[in-house]
């Protein structure tokens, strides 16, 4: 490899909280700290604050009261040594450019090196071989989706944050990405950040589940995912993981009864 | 009409499909032999030339033709490139700055605003002989169609775009660098193929102010001499410039560019003075094209003789013991002309429009004449104006008729495009329901076609009144324009610089006026374009 691997930071959320100038409020004050090395899963119903969260912790978004440590410094800091990635639930990749272009620019914008053959095998890691030099618009909406996974893992950032990376991928490549991205941040010991619908690509995906209301975001639940690695496809389908998966619904339901009660009980 | 910008740009996928069939040949055929037949028509009236006479005409003076075009190409070029940098810059400033980007558009406008026909004569007693004047209002006339898609280009960027750049720690340098560069440079190739004709167009008015060599000043002689074979062959060669000129901007945005540059239908930035904030900044650009006047004065120590400050024509207009008669003067002058002005601004906005909702019904005939309307949009109309009026009279018709042509061809490219945008997700729901090409066409399209419509006739205001003014000042010898050109020769320049004023407040404030309309009808119709 060209060029060395950012050391995974711990994440460190403390009484983190965001309103947004019209009032709304996205995140109730959060203590939260995602360990170093560990992948995270933010699981919650739509527009609960899973991104709002994320965002913050990208430095992207102002907190509006508490704060981020990034391995004890501010995200800022994080983001001037290019230490973190994004993959964006909207892939973001400029039209002009390649597949493989968008990877370099990042490269660039990140000030890394990686040589064409590691391009290449990203590429290839993701699905998308034979489409290097293809421009986003000849591609699907999954295969963009990719080309911007494979663009966050070019840069090996010590923290990577996947918005929905999976939003627009068909399910078969889902399952194989699930198997093959993994390999890559364990190998790599990146801190990961996943925010997600599934539930069960969260209890596949991660070491642990936090689990959200529904907004403004609050912790219901924090569940440890004490499955070994690596996961196989069938994973998911163990008793162990189906007790898990039960476990996240059930919270997730909990949640949303706590902020939604039910129209009898109203 | 290379100043009647709308705005929008040229569609390069209609273009190419175009460029394959036939369709823009044969309008091109049938032009050509309806001219010819009413010139032979017309031979003994002495105001239309029949194609072949013009051809012989080029023919034979060829060598004239030919350095007479090479002085004004020298001119246009440098006024274009002039116009064009100045464009980036102030763009660039309102990109730094965000707050100066309603006052940089202001007075944008304002200056876009004033009449060439009054502005040619200053310049040229300010340059003195030489090429000067023409430069300078090439450069004029090509700024602002620059600056007004550059503005919006430089922004055009979703911002998960920026969010990409902000996530690896880099800046704004980045960002314009890697992005906003990238993203505007469609929306910069739409302004420079308005502006490539556009820029002759400026020079050759500049021409027709007193200079030495150029097509302007061959046109003016020709025009007094009577000489139609020569006003022609001079009409078909401007002609056949700005269409080069417009079509080989396009050719080179189709080898840069991905994809087709974009529908620019920017809503106007300029204050409409509903917020305090526009109001501060409409009296802030007004004080900045107050105190920028009188410095220029100051600073150049121009002749108090001919340079006017503000001081001067509020003294003309207000103080002065025949100020009543100054401004009973210039009063029925622009009476005059709004008589002209108001029904051919209308009849050709409507003309547009109604042309182009025929022809999206029958769809045969829209491809062929859309390619020859995006061409015909190019011609420099204000050159012909002359003809037009030869041709229909110095009365009320010749005058109402060539406004209306001058609104008409960007109305007609504008509704058009704006008609095909019509979505179609909701296309496929009227289609689900067996709706007829009416109900298509009433439901959908025609509101999918406002904003075009409107934007059209926002940028459609200062040309009609550039139009307008040259033939007044050419041809009618009657309203504003004819004041204008007249008090400049008789070095009335109270009178001069005061009617300048006039119209330039007066264009700007229905600029302003058109687009307040517009954004009313955009946020019933198309409120993602006021975003």
């Amino acid at each position: 490899m060209a060029h060395d691997v950012t050391p995974p930071p711990e994440v460190v959320c403390t009484s983190l909280a965001k309103t947004f100038a019209g009032g709304t409020e996205a995140v109730r004050p959060i203590d939260l700290t995602f360990a170093a090395g560990q992948t995270t899963a933010l699981v919650g119903p739509s527009g609960c604050g899973k991104s709002t969260l994320l965002r913050m912790v990208a430095g992207l978004e102002a907190p509006s009261a508490g704060r981020i440590e990034i391995g004890g410094a501010p995200p800022r800091a994080t983001l001037r040594r290019a230490g973190l990635s994004v993959a964006f639930q909207d892939p973001s990749l400029l039209p002009w450019r390649s597949v493989r272009g968008n990877i370099e620019l990042a490269l660039k914008l990140a000030r890394r090196r990686a040589g064409p053959s590691e391009i290449d095998q990203l590429i290839d890691l993701v699905g998308l071989d034979g489409f290097a030099e293809t421009r986003p618009a000849e591609l699907s909406g999954g295969m963009r989706q990719r080309a911007a996974i494979a663009r966050a893992l070019a840069t090996r950032p010590g923290l990577l944050l996947l918005d929905e990376p999976f939003g627009a991928v068909d399910e078969l490549t889902r399952r194989q990405l699930a198997q093959d991205l993994p390999r890559i941040w364990e190998a790599r010991g990146t801190t990961t950040i996943l925010v997600t619908h599934s539930v069960s690509e969260a209890v596949l995906l991660a070491d642990r589940v936090i689990v959200l209301s529904p907004r403004p975001a609050e912790i219901v639940a924090d569940i440890a995912v004490d499955l070994p690695r690596p996961r196989p496809e069938d994973a998911a389908r163990t008793e162990a993981a189906s007790a898990l998966i039960d476990r996240v619904f059930a919270e997730l339901s909990k949640g949303m009864a706590a902020s939604n009660p039910p129209l009898a009980a109203q | 009409m290379t100043d009647a910008t709308t705005g929008t740009g040229l569609p390069i996928a209609a273009a190419r499909r175009g460029a394959g069939g036939s369709g823009p040949v044969l309008g091109v055929l049938f032009l050509l032999a309806g001219w010819e037949l009413a010139g032979r028509l017309l031979t003994e009236a002495f105001v239309l030339a029949a194609p072949s006479e013009v051809a012989l005409y080029l023919v034979r003076d060829w060598q004239l033709m030919l350095r007479a075009l090479g002085v004004t190409l020298g001119n246009a070029a440098t006024g274009f490139v002039i116009g064009n940098v100045a464009a980036v810059a102030l763009a660039g400033i309102a990109l730094l700055w965000p707050r100066s980007e309603r006052v940089i558009t202001g007075l944008g406008l304002l200056v876009f605003c004033l009449p060439l026909v009054a502005t040619g004569p200053i310049l040229r007693v300010f340059f003195g002989p030489g090429p000067g004047p023409q430069i300078a209002l090439a450069a004029l006339a090509v700024y602002y169609t620059t600056l007004i898609p550059l503005l919006v280009g430089l922004r055009a960027a979703p911002d998960s775009w920026f969010d990409l750049v902000r996530s690896y720690g880099r800046g704004p340098v980045s960002a314009l660098v890697h992005v906003r560069a990238m993203a505007a440079l469609p929306y910069l190739f739409t302004g420079l193929q308005i502006a490539a004709p556009a820029a002759f167009l400026g020079a050759m008015v500049g021409e027709f102010t007193g200079a030495e060599r150029g097509m302007g000043v061959l046109t003016v002689r020709a025009i007094r001499a009577l000489d139609v074979e020569m006003t022609w062959g001079l009409a078909t060669v401007a002609t056949a410039v700005a269409i080069l000129a417009y079509v080989g901007i396009g050719a080179l945005a189709r080898r840069v560019l991905l994809e087709a540059p974009p529908v620019i239908l920017a809503a106007p930035a300029v204050a409409t003075g509903r917020r305090l904030g526009g109001w501060i900044d409409t009296g802030l650009v007004i004080l900045l094209a107050l105190g920028g006047w009188a410095g220029a004065i100051w600073a150049f120590g121009l002749n108090p003789f001919f340079a006017k400050g503000p001081g001067d024509v509020f003294d003309a207009l207000v103080v002065a013991p025949d100020a009543a008669a100054t401004r009973a003067t210039i009063g029925a002058a622009l009476t005059e002309s709004a008589v002209y002005l108001i029904p051919g601004y209308i009849a050709g906005l409507l003309a547009g429009a109604a042309l182009a909702i025929l022809l999206i019904l029958v769809p045969a005939v829209a491809s062929t004449a859309m390619p020859l309307a995006i061409a015909l949009r190019s011609v420099p109309i204000v050159t012909t104006a002359p003809l037009i009026v030869l041709l229909l009279g110095r009365g009320a018709v010749g005058t109402i008729f060539l406004v209306a042509v001058m609104v008409f061809f960007p109305s007609f490219v504008a509704c058009l495009q704006g008609l095909r945008q019509a979505p179609g997700q909701v296309m496929a729901v009227f289609d689900s329901y067996a709706a007829g090409p009416f109900t298509r066409l009433v439901r959908v399209r025609i509101p999918a076609m406002l904003p075009a419509f409107f934007a059209a006739a926002r940028m459609a205001v200062p040309a009609s009144v550039l139009a307008l003014t040259v033939a007044e000042w050419l041809a009618t010898g009657s309203g504003i324009g004819s004041l204008m050109a007249l008090s400049a020769s008789l070095s009335d320049y109270d009178m001069l610089w005061s009617s300048v004023v006039l119209v330039s407040a007066l264009s700007a404030l229905g600029y302003v006026l058109v687009g307040a309309v517009e954004r009313r009808v955009l946020a019933i119709y198309a409120p993602e374009q006021l975003a």
